[in-house]
């Protein structure tokens, strides 16, 4: 989206985010807080998919983030999850008081699977406010994340504990895989010189986020 | 006082060359800056016109985006500024052409216990040649400059900025070493008032640079001279002030655009001849009673009328006039004018954050007819603190998403009659029971809630065909709504014959998510549902004859193995609901003017619907034509037709023949068969009556051939031709002699019973 001359662009990067989890988790109180830093008790399931923007100054690079609030009834999966197509992160979302959804993250994590092919991803427990409430222990979601190659952040969209540092982490992992990739672009570019006989396709990839 | 003679401003009536040059020079800027890296560019390519039309249509400019966070970071700038003390050194001396030789000039410019950290060093009369005034080239330049380096402070390196020199008029600026790397868009500019009112000979010289935050512009003058002249002198102030101006990124930023000011030079004002004469003035400088003499010093008394540099301050006076002395002696004038004393040599300052620490006269230096004057300040510059910047800087931009997300379109869906809190089942639509044939409506209300304009749009899901069921109607499909403004939506549901078989046996169910996608917005599901009532209509050929009770006493499960199983034996010869028909249309149809051409009445075709679904004990309701009607709709929702499609090609094949015909009704499945030969011998009976019901085979023919050979399908345009081959096949089976003998062995007697 850069304008003619390329230069005075608003921003370095662009990634979409995606925020999935089981319904009334706090998937839009999140968002809403990160974006607009503000909380409403007044609870409105989201019925349909809704964005909001953020940008934030990584290493001096201002990466613009588009992220996507999913409906999280289970009636609308089959629908959401078409929006996963070009993202590049997203976020699990369960609520640290309801052992439910936090058994519903491994359906989550399938569903990513299904529709996409190589994403970063972190998993967030929510409404981490009130340890009398709290019945997913965190050394269980630890045990669980670690098992499954994803950071753990407990945060509080409420109290806004964690949540800020949790989108920063996410976009970190985004940017570090887009810087990657553009490496092994620049590398495969001088292998494709080489002419080509007989040698190896490369990889078929399968349909992919981004 | 060294003043050109006339005939060398007749001869440099050449002030084009002048002109040219500053215009070839900001010509050469403007491509110098285009290039530069990193720099901000044109402010007015910030807002193009495509931006502009892009706005109007609710879009967000990023580069008006961009431009307001400029300003906004601008306007903040006292959160994450910091102000440096530093140091500026002026010093201004008119030599009458002098070389300095062999003169120190540290005296003059090295007074102070630690190195300024700037030096603006000007000088007037440096060359009085000709050549000077004519070509603007003077080895003096070289050799001034060279003893002023030689003169800075020992204490600190020196970088030199600039040098400027328009004639006799030139400045040198240098800063400290450590801070040159600070300074940031350094431009020189002059401009000529004397003879003609631009040449040379007079005017100024000027240096501008921002160095961190703070812009400095210091301007060395030489202004009108002679006694009398003081309003020349403000004008000659003025043209300088006012048009001296220095290109910065294609802008051009005057004396005034700058924070911190210095202007200086040989000024020229004099004392006021009529109350204070030269001798007068000589017996009070002796005693030093410089205040006096000053009160009628034309500088002071053009600023205090606000005549000529307004806003600037100078120091107190407190040396000696620095005019006119006898060169190389400390003695004034003795020439045969006897100038009157008077301080020509001023240095003035305007901006804040300056404080003026010393102002003086460094006699000592007999070289010329002045004496040198050096001023030293201490001055605040703006100063960025990073840390604090990127803080200002991610608040503004969290400030500018928040403005973006507030833009973002925005509606609210009302749908009546459903709980719009946070009521799960929220933008729900429920059509409760839904029948066949019977059209039901459903408004809601969409309201754009939000800053901008909202096109929203029902769109398909992925994988989808169509942006809804095939039973369901958006009308409108897409909208435009201005902000405050709502728009309705119209749902209507209808099972017709398209849908019913579907949506019998449960394949479909009324049952649908919508989405409606706001651009460059986000998307909302509504849902739709509703329960069909299943009918009899959709229900297959074999579903039917082997179903002996009444539709609404069969299960759905039940209908789903009628549908599905193919039964040995089949309960009926033909579904009793087209006997039912077709006997009533017996009883009270085959004298009817125009039957099966006239359309029926709708509310008596849903009464009769709902009395086949049911069986009741009453006769069967509707006239002729409303049950003829509801023949033909039966008869056009099976499923498979009476030709079922895969003998459709093969049908069309044999039309024109009637043994073939005859051969293909053999090979149609027995059910199919016996409706075939039950509906084509109805036709032939219908057609005994055609003196009173005024019915041609033709017409019967085309009718009946439409609808038993059925295309696959339904919303397929008719082909003229194809219709006219449907036709000809039953045709043959209404007009021929030898019909049906051969072709009816297991029809029951029961069911033929129309003589």
């Amino acid at each position: 989206m850069a304008n003619r001359t390329g230069q005075s662009k608003e921003y370095d990067y662009l990634f979409k985010l995606l925020i999935i989890g089981d319904s009334g988790v706090g998937k839009s109180a999140l968002l809403v807080r990160f974006a607009d830093n503000v909380f409403s008790t007044n609870y409105i399931t989201t019925i349909g998919v809704d964005f909001k923007i953020r940008t934030l100054v990584v290493d001096g690079q201002r990466v613009k983030l588009q992220i996507w609030d999913t409906a999280g009834q289970e009636r609308f999966r089959t629908i959401t999850s078409t929006y996963y197509r070009g993202t590049h992160g997203v976020i699990i979302v369960y609520d640290v008081t309801n052992g439910e959804s936090f058994a519903n993250v491994k359906r989550w994590l399938h569903e990513i699977e299904q529709n996409c092919d190589m994403v970063n991803k972190v998993l967030v427990g929510n409404k981490n406010d009130d340890p009398s409430r709290k019945v997913v222990l965190t050394s269980d979601a630890q045990r669980y994340a670690d098992q499954m190659g994803v950071q753990l952040f407990e945060t509080s969209a409420k109290d806004n504990i964690n949540v800020e540092e949790m989108f920063m982490a996410i976009t970190k992992q985004v940017l570090r895989t887009k810087k990657q990739q553009q490496i092994d672009e620049t590398k495969q570019d001088t292998v494709n010189l080489r002419p080509t006989g007989g040698g190896k396709q490369p990889g078929h990839r399968k349909k992919g986020c981004c | 006082m060294g003043q050109f003679g006339v005939a060398y401003f007749v001869l440099s009536n050449l002030s084009p060359k002048n002109n040219k040059s500053v215009f070839v020079r900001s010509k050469r800027k403007r491509i110098a800056y285009k290039n530069s890296e990193g720099e901000v560019e044109d402010e007015d390519d910030l807002m193009p016109g495509t931006e502009r039309e892009s706005l109007a249509r609710g879009m967000s400019s990023q580069k008006g985006r961009e431009y307001t966070i400029r300003l906004a970071l601008e306007k903040k700038q006292d959160q994450y500024i910091d102000l440096k003390g530093i140091t500026v050194y002026i010093g201004s001396w008119n030599v009458n052409g002098q070389s300095p030789g062999s003169i120190c000039l540290s005296e003059w410019l090295s007074r102070t216990n630690e190195p300024p950290d700037i030096y603006a060093v000007g000088f007037q009369e440096l060359d009085l040649s000709k050549e000077a005034f004519l070509f603007n080239d003077t080895p003096k330049e070289a050799e001034w400059r060279d003893s002023v380096k030689a003169g800075l402070h020992p204490g600190a390196r020196y970088f030199h900025v600039r040098t400027i020199r328009l004639v006799g008029m030139m400045m040198i600026v240098f800063v400290r070493e450590e801070i040159k790397d600070q300074l940031r868009h350094i431009a020189v500019e002059q401009i000529g008032t004397g003879l003609l009112g631009r040449m040379g000979n007079k005017g100024g010289v000027g240096v501008r640079f921002e160095l961190n935050e703070t812009s400095m512009c210091f301007v060395n003058l030489h202004l009108a001279a002679h006694v009398e002249e003081f309003q020349r002198r403000n004008q000659d102030f003025h043209q300088i002030f006012n048009r001296l101006g220095f290109f910065i990124n294609e802008k051009v930023k005057y004396i005034k655009d700058h924070d911190q000011i210095f202007m200086f030079g040989d000024l020229n004002y004099r004392i006021n001849p009529a109350t204070i004469d030269a001798t007068k003035a000589k017996a009070l400088i002796e005693q030093e009673k410089y205040s006096i003499i000053l009160e009628q010093d034309q500088l002071r008394e053009q600023m205090r009328l606000g005549h000529v540099f307004s806003g600037f301050t100078e120091g107190t006076i407190n040396y000696r006039p620095t005019y006119k002395y006898d060169s190389n002696t400390d003695n004034w004038d003795s020439s045969e004018k006897n100038r009157a004393p008077a301080w020509c040599d001023r240095i003035l300052f305007r901006g804040g954050n300056l404080t003026q620490i010393d102002y003086t006269s460094q006699p000592q230096y007999k070289l010329s007819d002045h004496k040198p004057v050096s001023s030293f300040f201490n001055a605040k510059i703006k100063v960025i603190n990073p840390t604090r910047q990127r803080k200002v800087y991610e608040e503004t931009l969290k400030q500018m998403d928040r403005i973006e997300n507030e833009y973002l379109p925005q509606v609210t869906v009302d749908i009546p009659g459903t709980n719009q809190s946070s009521h799960s089942n929220r933008n729900e639509i429920n059509f409760g029971k839904v029948k066949f044939m019977e059209p039901l409506r459903k408004t809601f209300t969409v309201a754009n809630t939000g800053q901008v304009p909202v096109h929203l749009e029902f769109i398909k899901k992925l994988n989808d065909s169509h942006v809804c069921k095939e039973w369901l109607k958006i009308e409108p499909v897409h909208s435009f709504i201005m902000p405050g403004e709502t728009c309705e939506v119209e749902l209507l549901v209808l099972v017709d014959k398209c849908t019913a078989a579907q949506l019998n046996v449960g394949r479909d169910t009324l049952y649908d998510i919508l989405v409606l996608h706001l651009e460059s917005g986000k998307d909302i599901f509504i849902t739709v549902a509703g329960d069909f009532e299943r009918s009899v209509f959709g229900c297959s050929i074999a579903a039917l004859v082997n179903m002996s009770e009444p539709l609404t006493m069969i299960s759905p499960g039940k209908l789903i193995e009628l549908e599905k199983g193919k039964m040995p034996v089949n309960h009926y010869d033909i579904p009793k609901e087209l006997w039912f028909l077709v006997d009533r249309l017996y009883r009270i149809g085959m004298d009817k003017d125009g039957l099966f051409t006239m359309a029926g009445s709708q509310s008596e075709v849903l009464e009769i619907r709902d009395w086949m679904d049911t069986i009741p004990n009453t006769p069967i309701p509707g006239n002729a034509d409303s049950i003829a009607e509801t023949m033909f709709l039966l008869l056009d929702c099976f499923p498979e037709p009476v030709i079922p499609f895969s003998m459709h090609l093969k049908c069309l094949d044999s039309a024109h023949n009637y043994t073939a015909c005859k051969q293909l009704v053999r090979q149609l499945p027995a059910a199919h068969r016996n409706v075939f030969l039950y509906l084509t011998s109805f036709l032939r009976e219908l057609l005994n009556h055609s003196d009173k019901n005024g019915l041609d085979a033709k017409i019967l023919a085309l009718l009946f051939g439409k609808i038993m050979i059925r295309d696959q399908n339904y919303n397929a345009k008719a082909n003229a031709r194809v219709e006219r081959t449907k036709a000809t096949f039953i045709y043959q089976f209404l007009v021929n002699d030898d019909y049906g003998d051969d072709l009816w062995p297991e029809m029951g007697e029961d069911l033929v019973s129309f003589s």
